[in-house]
């Protein structure tokens, strides 16, 4: 019990109005039957192999080291996989955000018809996620077919190999993600929006708030954790970008670098070094850098203050 | 200042009359819809076209031209010709390793979600925490591992451990946590341990009568995660009439003359974009389906589950 009270914010916080009438050993049995079946998963699927990697990675020619991660680390590519996600992440991100948050409110404030219908197209392109999306892309992406040619056109570009340079690729993944992942985040964010009380609303309808105010004041802080939680796991998905670089590395010839991203030079170490040590140290250094950032997020989002 | 306040004089005949803010969400709306639609609604157009003689089909904002179903059955043709039909294999194995792992990701997440809700044990906040942790970790930092432990077992190429790895679905967890946190009143959970019913009762009686909303996320995100994955099939299931159709279609890519004129050269089945295009508009159907199926259960659930709490 107290183990699990570490955790535990130092402010006191008011007493349980009621306390449990049963027992507590019969809570605590039902609880270990209900979570059971997925704490075998998280054990098998999740525990284990983070063990296997952290051993892995501290496997060193005599007994354990850093070694393994001095490989990485040393690899010449190494710095520019993290610069590449980063300024990815620097485009992605606030247009995520904005679009995101943007579309929601649009579409809570159109009820009716006319809202459902755009929502529903908005969220049709999360349909089309990973390889489908990425050919989906490539279609547009190729000034010979595109949709859009007058664009590339108007830029001069006549192949893909111009369209997709190295400098642009954060620019092009960006409009990807952003264009596979805007919808579902919507339905996310939309389904906050719509667990306020009305009451809540019509109070502030009631005070005088226009919609702008409404929005900012009283929304965007009860829809708060949501975002946090968007934030979150967009910058998690950022580090584990590998399809879209990869294929568009097999359909540049190599324009773009097939270890372009941290996953691709994990998994080039891991299948074609076959340094399975240095991979798992490069798994370990992204776990790490995830951990830290889901952290810092979820401690400053209140996604953690459960007690309602 | 003054906006607000126009604002909110202009609010009574707001559902009759277009003010310029209405006219402006409307276009806003729109014109991001439009923008969505049109990529998508051209691509699959694509297979209903055909290219010409040297593998082209001409492009431009209305390149909607030269459609037929004849078009359609030719490029659906080529496809299956592909390494005799494997198509049809990538599609089973992705809808036994989608469902599957969907399935179990349901049973699992679900009495874990209400457990860590509404009742309290014995390092509660520890499994919500790692959950939590488990949830943000990108998977494929355990891809690798997986693959050795998998391995290890001698799992490799058979669809079953795909399945119980994705069938390891912490968001999952998370979701049905947030639901039954926010719809479920502790009252009713205390007045049926009053009644006598033991804990797992409690949560098969009154809280999984309650639970549509989240069993329709958790399928939702789950399918569209399992269907869409790729990093894990392709370590876990090397061969390729083993893998998923996310692999297939990434195979398909590399082996098209659009982009590898040398690696196509020697294939008899050459796959331009209107094949591709199909192929692709075949493998996301399921996706689609999984979409506007739970287009109203997630929309009016979401509303009908804020008016009731």
């Amino acid at each position: 019990m107290t183990a699990t009270m570490i955790g535990e914010p130092a402010i006191a916080r008011p007493a349980p109005r009621r306390r449990r009438f049963g027992l507590p050993g019969t809570e605590s049995r039902g609880a270990a039957i209900l979570v059971m079946p997925f704490v075998l998963l998280l054990i098998v699927a999740g525990i284990i192999p983070t063990g296997y990697a952290l051993i892995q990675s501290l496997q060193a020619a005599q007994g354990f080291g850093f070694d393994n991660f001095a490989r990485i680390v040393g690899d010449f590519r190494f710095v520019d996989t993290f610069l590449h996600i980063f300024l990815t992440l620097l485009v992605w991100l606030p247009i995520m955000m904005v679009g995101v948050v943007g579309l929601s409110l649009l579409v809570y404030s159109s009820p009716g018809r006319f809202g459902s219908t755009m929502r529903f197209f908005y969220y049709i392109p999360g349909a089309l996620a990973g390889v489908a999306n990425f050919m989906l892309w490539l279609f547009i992406l190729n000034p010979g077919q595109s949709p859009i040619d007058f664009l590339w056109n108007g830029f001069g570009f006549t192949t893909l190999n111009q369209v997709a340079q190295p400098g642009q690729l954060p620019i092009i993944l960006a409009a990807m993600l952003f264009f596979q992942g805007a919808g579902t985040w919507l339905v996310i964010v939309n389904g906050g929006l719509n667990g306020i009380p009305d009451e809540v609303l019509e109070a502030a309808v009631v005070d005088g708030a226009g919609p702008v105010a409404m929005a900012w004041t009283i929304m965007l802080p009860i829809i708060r954790p949501w975002l946090g939680y968007m934030l979150l796991l967009n910058v998690a998905y950022g580090f584990q970008l590998f399809i879209e670089p990869l294929v568009m590395s097999q359909v540049t010839h190599g324009q773009i670098s097939p270890q372009w991203s941290p996953n691709q030079l994990s998994y080039t170490y891991a299948y074609q070094i076959l340094d399975t040590g240095a991979a798992a140290a490069m798994s370990v250094i992204l776990l790490l850098i995830s951990l830290g950032l889901g952290l810092w997020i979820v401690l400053r989002s209140g996604l953690f203050s459960d007690e309602r | 200042m003054s906006n607000s306040r126009k604002s909110s004089g202009s609010r009574h005949a707001a559902t009759s009359r277009w003010t310029p803010s209405r006219a402006g969400r409307v276009g806003t709306m729109s014109a991001a819809a439009f923008i969505f639609a049109v990529p998508i609604l051209t691509f699959i157009l694509m297979g209903f076209r055909q290219e010409n003689s040297t593998g082209q089909v001409p492009g431009g904002i209305f390149s909607i031209l030269g459609l037929s179903l004849e078009n359609a059955k030719r490029n659906l043709d080529v496809v299956m010709s592909y390494n005799h039909g494997i198509f049809v294999t990538w599609m089973q194995n992705s809808l036994i390793v989608g469902v599957g792992g969907t399935l179990l990701a349901v049973l699992t997440a679900l009495p874990a979600g209400y457990a860590l809700a509404k009742l309290r044990f014995n390092g509660r906040r520890v499994l919500r925490f790692i959950t939590l942790l488990t949830m943000v970790m990108p998977n494929t930092v355990l891809v690798i591992p997986l693959f050795l432990e998998v391995s290890a077992i001698g799992g490799i190429g058979k669809l079953w451990p795909v399945i119980v790895i994705m069938g390891f679905y912490p968001f999952g967890v998370y979701l049905s946590y947030i639901h039954f946190l926010t719809t479920l009143p502790r009252e009713l959970v205390e007045a049926a341990r009053l009644d006598g019913l033991s804990e797992v009762m409690v949560f098969l009686r009154i809280a999984l009568p309650v639970s549509k909303q989240a069993v329709a996320l958790v399928i939702f995100f789950s399918f569209v995660a399992n269907w869409t994955n790729y990093f894990l099939p392709l370590v876990l299931l090397p061969l390729s009439e083993q893998g998923t159709v996310t692999l297939g279609l990434q195979q398909l890519i590399g082996s098209s003359p659009l982009f590898d004129p040398t690696m196509s050269a020697g294939l008899t089945t050459k796959l331009y974009m209107p094949q591709l295009a199909l192929a692709t508009t075949i493998m996301i159907v399921p996706v689609l389906a999984v979409f506007i199926g739970a287009q109203r259960f997630l929309m009016r659930g979401a509303v009908v589950g804020a008016v009731k709490g």
